[in-house]
């Protein structure tokens, strides 16, 4: 039995370091008054934070994006293993070997194995 | 054996109490992912329901862990002996596997006493999980006060720990594939 990751682990790694989201916010350079509901809001997927926004999650926790948006980033692997799949049936001019390795190898290592962070 | 990852196997242990309940997440048997009470008043245990249908819908946990309040010498409020049987109802219409942990079990797995007490659960768990729970350990109890809410968490926590203890082999053998 298996459960699909989290979207993100952002509250659990703001528990983690015993941050309020007000000092999350300012450490990731939010302005206003609703800064701690940015916060709240990416913790609860109800909005995707920018690059920015991700790579300052990433210095404050200590954990890499990856890791901090596993769900997303499971999805979003799934979703370029589909379309690396599509690449490969496609008739190509480039007919390099190493092009046709990399996309067999992302299909095989992505569909039938899927990221365990 | 049809075991997967321990971090991908998500738990909720929800610890019902006279003012709502306490809860704790977890993923494997040393991550938690979130752990809190939530409270409620009025119609306790429609808004208890309202609130764990929340918490449900956000983490889509494997596996729902709760105190067996039908055990033997069990001697919970009838009102939360019917909200218990709710939140087993309504885990099960959403195929969510329940497991029953009684109040005997929790103490001889965790403290290895049957007859041990709340207060030793909780500083055994708070040992364990320093970070996360030692700050939040309320004080020995005077014979005077009454409970302290933070003591759900630790009921809940308790839970699920013994839960995995306990039965995380058994459910993972028997993977639904849900």
């Amino acid at each position: 039995m298996s459960s699909p990751q989290l979207t993100n682990y952002l509250r659990t790694n703001r528990n983690r370091l015993a941050l309020w989201q007000e000092e999350t916010a300012f450490l990731l350079g939010f302005k206003g008054e609703d800064k701690g509901g940015k916060v709240c809001r990416d913790e609860k997927f109800t909005r995707e934070p920018s690059l920015r926004s991700a790579l300052a999650y990433e210095a404050i926790y200590g954990r890499s994006v990856r890791e901090l948006f596993a769900g997303l980033y499971q999805q979003i692997e799934q979703e370029v293993a589909e379309r690396a799949k599509l690449l490969t049936y496609r008739k190509a001019g480039n007919q390099n070997p190493k092009r046709h390795q990399a996309l067999a190898s992302l299909v095989s290592r992505v569909l039938h194995n899927p990221s365990q962070i | 054996m049809n075991q997967t990852p321990l971090k991908h196997f998500r738990i909720l242990a929800i610890a019902l109490s006279a003012g709502g309940f306490g809860f704790v997440v977890m993923e494997g048997q040393r991550t938690i992912i979130e752990f809190g009470r939530r409270v409620a008043d009025g119609d306790k245990n429609v808004q208890s329901i309202a609130k764990l249908e929340k918490l449900l819908d956000f983490y889509q946990p494997d596996v729902l862990v709760l105190q067996d309040v039908e055990a033997k010498g069990s001697r919970r409020y009838p009102r939360i002996k019917t909200l218990n049987r709710q939140v087993k109802r309504m885990a099960e219409k959403r195929k969510i596997k329940v497991k029953l942990i009684s109040g005997k079990q929790l103490r001889s797995l965790l403290i290895g006493n049957p007859r041990g007490t709340k207060q030793e659960m909780a500083e055994m768990l708070a040992s364990q999980f320093p970070d996360e729970l030692a700050s939040r350990l309320p004080a020995k109890r005077k014979l005077w006060k009454s409970e302290d809410s933070r003591m759900d968490i630790f009921d809940a926590m308790a839970l699920a720990v013994v839960f995995n203890i306990d039965c995380s082999d058994s459910i993972s053998d028997t993977a639904d594939g849900r």
